[in-house]
């Protein structure tokens, strides 16, 4: 009689030749990782995008203009790529992408502000393009408060008054900004805690369908049952624990280079992080094994993967909010778990909260190591039948 | 008359290797649910996923420890804003972020006791604005709604003040406003982040599901050892160019009805921008195709079985997605991936079918683009004959392909 022990490490000994034998896509699969992370880590390296060029269209050529363009080149977010002498040409000039906003200081504006006639300027900002328009947006309308500022000052000061005093008249509020978790609105960190996992559990899941698949495919899926004494569960896990093992190392040292050496915030425990690195990687697989039972057909079965794996982004709600999707795909962002994984990550590393705000989201990703339950039969049936017929 | 007998052949050849591409494309069910399951299906979800433009009324929590009456006007400000809504007056620091741990608020506003007082004796007065950070698009909604109402307190404030010192009427009111702006959203004003995203991820599947179903209908000839099959015996030898013509043909009569559904039909179902003409945007998107599908030629023969090229590629969806420059500007990405975006069809077609249909661009406008995406279809017409050459003589040394134990 073979304790279950002995059945499982029967299927490792066959698995491992196996892997050895035909390492290709393990390691293209590891190669895809490590060429992600460094990808997005070398994109986004300046963690908000940095010296957007703008332009300016000066139609007033006065002391005033100047020296807006002067504060403008001082920022860090924006750089004036070209000055214009009509509005006609940098609308083109944004058509065609070179510049993200502009700045339209009409003809006679610095008379206007010695005169005290109040003018107005013009700040143009591209909508097509969030990311970049609303930052360059934000950069020209912090400059222009300043600039009205300095008028303030300059008048005031005319008038007689103190430093202190012309602050509290031209600056009675003040807004303190606390980012929590993220203090320099880092897009790197924002978004790359949530893709790169993503993209390791897009991996996982492919490779768990495949690698059962195509036991089927090569004709060797009765020899793999029997390896185990007929236990499909045992087949299973015997199978896969390989590859679980492998991503779960590749995810933890994920873990490791972005907050490690990268230094994302991190307010909360590594540990409990850790923990759902590995749920996750888990639950990833066990989706797949799930996916593999529902659908026992490869290909069908990899296409819905690979489905199911990339829509997993938009519905972990990391960049527009579950809050804000329909309701019907609201409840369905659950069956996601990079949405858990999401979560936590939030709840660890923004907000460093304890560990009892997780406990939802990792048993949510406990109950996905469950899925197979449902339709390990079927697997198994499928197996047995093919071996009959053959 | 040999002149017109050829392209007699040229035109039969042609039609041969379309028709028996379509064969192949409809006997094979996976090709199938990518070219028209995820084809269709994906922009119809995101349309689901992304329905709103922006977030409205995001709940915030006020702690009011000052609770005087310049406190309470800002809170109301704040609440009439269309970025967020106050939804709890909490009664400490302590059980706001209690709220925000438990997401029922995404940002708290903390007037400190002293700001009632400040503002009395004309000094600078202070406001603490929390923002939850794990969505960029709560942070924003929370910063700009503060500050709109903060702007607009400044205001009324400083021309009380100004009223105090003397300052008085017209005098007080360009004083105020010394140097106006008014802001322009150019280009989709209303929108956010539903027109920003769908239009790049139209592009994307249309490239993508293309690639993986082309991929996969090589993968499945080596696997059954059938490359030879769809091509014409007297094709083997030379005239490559035609098989990838043929080729081709099967799939632009099929991705022109995709097109047509997703980036022209979508986007007005959707009511996302389509402000582009639709003879220019066609003549745009053409070359984009051709070169899509002379990539996936190339690639597909690389493709040892029918799912390899989506288990090792399609983490390269997210990646090409993001060298469009599209999110992250291509302004400020380092050279060596801007080159390398260059390669893709994608990062062209997408950079050009946004400015066409959301910014009115012509094709004026985007011929660096157009012309780009000319010579990449060029460049992979070139690969694609070199990549059928080679497969058809790398079969006959090949050892015979097991005929699928059960892939029948």
């Amino acid at each position: 009689m073979k304790t279950l022990f002995d059945k499982l490490s029967n299927v490792l000994r066959r698995e491992l030749p196996r892997i050895k034998a035909h390492p290709r896509y393990l390691i293209l699969a590891t190669l895809g990782i490590a060429f992600s992370y460094l990808f997005f880590l070398t994109l986004m390296r300046d963690g908000q995008p940095q010296k957007l060029p703008i332009a300016i269209v000066d139609e007033d050529g006065s002391y005033f203009s100047r020296r807006l363009c002067h504060e403008i080149e001082a920022t860090q977010g924006v750089r004036v790529a070209r000055v214009y002498n009509s509005h006609k040409e940098a609308r083109a000039a944004m058509q065609r992408q070179e510049i993200y906003a502009f700045l339209h200081i009409p003809h006679g504006t610095y008379n206007d502000v010695l005169a005290f006639k109040a003018p107005h300027v013009v700040l143009y900002a591209n909508n097509a393009y969030l990311l970049s328009g609303t930052l360059s947006y934000k950069q020209l309308m912090t400059i222009c408060n300043l600039a009205a500022g300095a008028v303030q000052r300059e008048v005031l000061r005319k008038k007689g008054m103190g430093e202190e005093q012309i602050m509290g008249l031209i600056m009675p509020i003040e807004i303190d900004a606390h980012l929590v978790g993220n203090p320099m609105a880092n897009y790197q960190s924002y978004l790359l805690t949530t893709i790169l996992p993503g993209i390791l559990g897009l991996m996982a899941i492919l490779l768990t369908v495949f690698s059962i698949g195509m036991e089927s495919r090569e004709g060797t899926a009765g020899e793999w049952l029997a390896a185990a004494d007929g236990r499909i569960g045992v087949a299973l896990v015997g199978k896969l624990l390989p590859y679980a093992c492998w991503f779960i190392a590749l995810q933890l040292l994920g873990n490791l280079v972005l907050f490690g050496f990268c230094q994302f915030p991190m307010q909360g425990h590594y540990l409990t992080l850790a923990l759902c690195s590995v749920l996750f990687v888990l639950a990833m697989m066990s989706a797949g094994v799930f996916l593999y039972g529902l659908i026992p057909q490869m290909t069908n079965a990899i296409c819905f993967s690979a489905f199911y794996g990339i829509l997993a982004f938009s519905l972990s709600g990391f960049t527009y909010p579950v809050s804000g999707m329909a309701r019907p795909l609201q409840a369905l962002s659950v069956v996601f778990p990079l949405r858990q994984n999401y979560l936590v990550y939030v709840n660890e590393a923004l907000f460093g909260l304890p560990l009892s705000y997780s406990y939802g989201h990792l048993c949510i990703l406990v109950l996905f190591l469950l899925l197979p339950l449902i339709t390990n039969s079927r697997i198994k049936k499928q197996i047995l039948s093919h071996e009959n017929a053959a | 008359m040999k002149m017109l007998h050829n392209i007699q052949q040229f035109l039969e050849d042609l039609a041969e290797v379309c028709q028996a591409e379509w064969g192949r494309i409809f006997g094979n069910t996976g090709v199938l649910l990518i070219f028209f399951v995820a084809g269709v299906g994906y922009p119809l979800i995101f349309n689901g996923i992304y329905v709103q433009e922006n977030l409205y009324d995001v709940p915030v929590a006020v702690v009011d420890d000052a609770r005087c009456k310049e406190s309470k006007r800002f809170i109301h400000k704040m609440d009439a804003t269309p970025e967020i809504e106050v939804r709890f007056e909490a009664g400490s620091m302590a059980e706001a972020e209690r709220l925000m741990a438990e997401r029922k608020v995404n940002g708290i506003i903390h007037f400190p006791s002293d700001y009632g007082e400040r503002l009395a004796q004309l000094e600078t007065a202070r406001v603490g604005v929390f923002c939850d950070m794990s969505s960029f698009l709560y942070y924003k909604s929370v910063f700009m709604g503060a500050n709109f109402a903060m702007l607009d307190e400044m205001k009324q404030i400083e021309f009380t003040r100004y009223g105090l010192t003397g300052i008085t009427g017209q005098q007080a009111n360009t004083l105020v406003n010394p140097v106006g702006y008014d802001d322009v959203k150019l280009f989709v004003p209303g929108g956010g982040f539903t027109s920003f995203l769908i239009p790049a991820l139209l592009i994307m599947v249309i490239q993508q599901t293309l690639f993986f179903g082309v991929g996969m209908l090589g993968g499945a000839a080596r696997e059954e050892g059938t490359q030879l099959a769809s091509i014409p015996p007297r094709l083997r030898r030379r005239h490559h160019d035609r098989v990838v013509l043929g080729r081709t043909m099967a799939y632009i009569v099929l991705y022109g009805a995709l097109v047509a559904i997703d980036l022209f039909l979508i986007p007005r179902m959707f009511n996302l921008p389509h402000i582009a003409q639709i003879g220019q945007l066609t003549l745009f998107l053409l070359p984009f195709l051709l070169s899509v599908c002379f990539l996936s030629i190339t690639c597909s023969s690389l493709f040892r079985h029918r799912e390899s090229g989506i288990v090792t590629l399609v983490f390269s969806s997210i990646i090409l997605l993001f060298l469009t420059g599209f999110a992250w500007p291509q302004s400020s990405m380092p050279d060596p991936w801007r080159w390398l975006s260059y390669l893709f069809p994608s990062t062209h077609a997408v950079q050009g079918y946004v400015r066409m249909n959301s910014m009115g661009a012509t094709l004026h406008e985007v011929s660096f683009e157009y012309l780009m995406l000319w010579v990449l279809t060029l460049l992979y017409f070139a690969t694609a004959c070199l990549s059928v050459g080679t497969g058809v003589r790398r079969r006959p040394r090949g050892k015979p392909h097991r005929s699928g134990a059960q892939g029948k």
